[in-house]
């Protein structure tokens, strides 16, 4: 391609002739779509056919719930509402041990307090300071944080003011109903 | 005589372009390539840091946390070697920390702006405190991830939050008449609870199909047109290729979080009013403190300058900016001017404000 650019000669292209036009033609058709789909008849349409979708595909929706858990149950199988009673419960799980990092940061920040004025840093550091944006290191978890990374505010605020503001704070839960 | 090989030419051209183009459409691009650690989970979400350039005498005192809207992949963020905003900005001397939500399962229907903002944001806060060993810190919300970012900074004023920079945030949907996801979802039209009711989150696909129906010649012709005109630069082809990548990795929006986007902003405007109620206190702007930039972007279809423009008004920041932009909602950041014009004034204004002294501090 770029070889017989660079020989001067351009290579034939079917399209050329009619490019201006198509694009003329398709600045014009944007700009109608555009006006036409910011108006109330758009609006009026789409919603209609959405309510219309989501109304015929209900009943074969609701009888798949409905069907479904008993056949899983026969066969010794989770259902879905199964996975996601788990899942929520994984999730609080997390809450918790998130929780109990914040508690064992402020306690370790008070038993360590880090000199004022010099920021604590991570075990990611070393690595990283000469190290070129190439390529991406794998991620892993729950890196080893020395005692010296913690500093004592920076743990028990957003747990102390979570439990107050939210006494009930299971995740994805019922709240929002 | 000379007919018969600039036929073979014109026949090796066309099978070039053919193998190109099925390559571009049918893989990924290698995206999100910046170095980075995962530092925090939960649940779905993760904070990732990115691992410094800079010697650490050198680089900004203040961490910055990143906060991408709900429903597309962060990585437009750090798109690709060159061309990426976080790879700018750690060669810059940032510390930046990357919050990505991950992808809501059917057990996350429930989770609202309220768990979002209340939750995880000041979870991660706390963890990017830790590490960096700053108490204050900077934030940058993008897309929802700036309502997101305003309701904690509202909320949480006294968190240690520095600077706060807002990217094309629909915060005031007052002006219905040039939003058009405004007109589309009016309550007349648009019943949340039955789409919510049949897909428990709102589906990716959905949301994409929404986005690109504002403009729907540009997006469904328009945009293969460039590509099939483009096949011999491998620089458009490249760039096509990754953000090709990006806007077809949809993720659904929990269902909680889009009722509220639906009924409490779209139709009802409450955040701008002082109205929205998360966790049972009210949002006051008028809490925020924080210095601000607003970052507006001029022909921004999804997000019309005037849904960003009256926060400004709202907060009690007494260091604050609007930035305009020439560009559109993603263009402005991951286009092929951002490094040119926003970054740069990111950048700035930003590292003005980065000291761990308290200069320039409200």
């Amino acid at each position: 391609m770029g070889e017989g650019q660079a020989g001067g000669s351009k290579p034939f292209d079917p399209l050329e002739s009619f490019r201006g036009l198509r694009d003329v033609y398709l600045d014009a058709m944007a700009k109608a779509m555009v006006e036409a789909v910011n108006t109330e008849s758009y609006a009026k349409a789409s919603g209609a056919m959405l309510d219309a979708t989501l109304t015929l595909s209900a009943p074969m929706r609701e009888g798949l719930e409905k069907s479904m858990p008993p056949v899983l149950e026969q066969l010794s199988l989770p259902s879905r509402q199964d996975i996601v009673a788990l899942a929520e419960r994984f999730t609080n799980l997390e809450m918790r041990l998130d929780d109990m990092d914040a508690k064992l940061d402020r306690i370790l920040g008070l038993s360590h307090p880090a000199q004022p004025g010099v920021p604590a840093e991570t075990a990611a550091e070393p690595v990283a300071a000469s190290a070129p944006a190439v390529k991406a290191r794998p991620a892993r978890t729950r890196p080893a944080k020395p005692v010296a990374a913690r500093t004592p505010a920076a743990a028990a605020k957003p747990v102390a003011r979570r439990r107050k503001a939210a006494p009930s704070r299971q995740p994805g839960r019922k709240g929002a109903k | 005589m000379e007919q018969a090989p600039a036929i073979t030419e014109q026949v090796a051209l066309v099978e070039e372009r053919l193998r190109t183009l099925n390559k571009v459409m049918t893989t990924k691009a290698a995206i999100a390539q910046t170095p980075k650690e995962l530092v925090w989970t939960l649940n779905k979400a993760k904070l990732y840091r990115y691992i410094p350039v800079v010697p650490k005498e050198e680089r900004h005192g203040i961490p910055l946390l990143l906060v991408f809207a709900l429903m597309n992949r962060p990585y437009i963020l750090d798109l690709r070697p060159g061309h990426s905003f976080v790879e700018f900005l750690v060669s810059r001397g940032y510390d930046v920390y990357l919050l990505d939500w991950g992808v809501p399962g059917p057990e996350d229907k429930h989770l609202k702006f309220d768990d979002y903002a209340l939750d995880y944001i000041p979870r991660a806060v706390r963890k990017v405190k830790a590490i960096s060993g700053s108490e204050e810190f900077s934030m940058l919300g993008w897309c929802i991830g700036a309502i997101l970012t305003t309701i904690y900074a509202s909320m949480l004023p006294n968190h240690g939050l520095r600077n706060l920079i807002l990217l094309t945030a629909p915060l005031d949907f007052g002006n219905k008449q040039d939003i058009t996801f405004a007109r589309w979802t009016d309550e007349k039209y648009f019943d949340v609870e039955k789409v919510l009711a049949a897909f428990g989150n709102m589906p990716g696909e959905m949301i994409d199909y929404g986005a690109k129906a504002l403009k729907p010649v540009e997006n469904y012709i328009g945009n293969y047109i460039k590509l099939w005109d483009n096949l011999d630069n491998p620089q458009i082809v490249e760039a096509w290729h990754a953000m090709n990548t990006w806007v077809t990795d949809n993720i659904p929006l929990a269902g909680g979080a889009f009722r509220q986007l639906i009924v409490d902003l779209y139709q009802n405007n409450r955040l701008m009013k002082g109205e929205m109620i998360i966790r049972g206190q009210r949002v006051d702007l008028g809490q925020l403190r924080a210095n601000l930039l607003t970052v507006i972007a001029g022909a921004d279809h999804i997000t019309p300058p005037c849904q960003s423009e009256a926060i400004l008004s709202k907060v009690a920041s007494r260091d604050k900016e609007i930035f305009h932009v020439p560009g559109g909602h993603i263009g402005i950041m991951a286009g092929s001017g951002a490094h040119k014009l926003t970054w740069p004034h990111i950048d700035g204004w930003l590292g003005a404000r980065s000291s761990p002294k308290l200069d320039g501090r409200n």
